[in-house]
């Protein structure tokens, strides 16, 4: 079992929640390239090792957030809500 | 007849409304609670159940609702009839729900006077355990779930199932 230290509700079971994948910083539609648009829309890093990634507490206080996940060891830390101090980004760690 | 040690109560008219209002604003101030708590105040319980969410359930739901200021980003919803309620009383009440969910129902994680929102048999509920804020039904062990009315059948199915091990009373 997963727990996932909800910023609100704190340590939650996965299935609770819904993972929303990786964390992308949205380019900007009307001055991006198609490339970078598709980029956005469809690659993902899938790295072996620490992963910024979006989920929803879709049971409990239904926010959005960002956390940190092992892609390896399953250890997650440093879970922040959208718009908290300092924010994550993508290939961002602690 | 010795009593029953779980109980299901179907709570279908109980009034409720349903309080949304960002940080800051008249509403929040005026409903206050911690997230995760409830009160009963009058006829009242309120219940914050999300960081910007809160229930008004009881006889005073609709006057308290109808009171507030909803200046800015606050909203308020009649769910009476959109809402399902039902209160699980009992001494295995607890392990009732703890059969169709994860939550932690021990006195550490979810005291008397919790409000959190879990699944329950895959359907999105908001609990409140209220042992003693409500009715006269005190020192009991006693759970008030919401959810959406659209799932009671198969909902209420699910508990009364996973009640049947206990000596059930409905």
């Amino acid at each position: 079992m997963l727990l996932v230290p909800c910023p609100n509700c704190g340590p939650r079971n996965a299935g609770d929640l819904s993972y929303n994948g990786e964390s992308h910083a949205r380019p900007d539609p009307k001055t991006c390239t198609p490339e970078e648009w598709r980029t956005y829309l469809y690659l993902r890093d899938n790295p072996s090792g620490w992963l910024v990634e979006n989920w929803y507490c879709s049971s409990g206080c239904r926010k959005h957030f960002k956390i940190e996940r092992h892609t390896l060891t399953g250890e997650l830390r440093s879970a922040i809500l959208p718009g908290s101090k300092p924010g994550l980004t993508k290939g961002e760690t602690k | 007849m010795a009593e029953s040690s779980v109980s299901i109560t179907h709570l279908d008219s109980m009034p409720k409304a349903s309080v949304r209002a960002a940080d800051g604003t008249a509403a929040s101030s005026t409903l206050g609670l911690a997230f995760g708590s409830a009160e009963q105040r009058g006829d009242t319980l309120v219940v914050r159940v999300r960081p910007d969410e809160w229930y008004l359930l009881g006889d005073g739901a609709a006057a308290m609702a109808g009171g507030l200021d909803l200046s800015g980003f606050a909203s308020t919803v009649n769910v009476t009839h959109s809402r399902h309620a039902v209160r699980v009383t009992g001494e295995h009440a607890a392990d009732t729900l703890a059969k169709l969910c994860t939550a932690d129902f021990g006195d550490a994680m979810t005291p008397n006077g919790a409000a959190w929102g879990n699944s329950i048999a895959g359907v999105t509920c908001d609990i409140v355990r209220d042992d003693i804020v409500s009715d006269d039904r005190t020192g009991t062990r006693s759970y008030l779930l919401l959810f959406d009315g659209s799932f009671a059948a198969y909902f209420l199915g699910a508990l009364e199932d996973a009640a049947s091990e206990f000596s059930l009373h409905t």
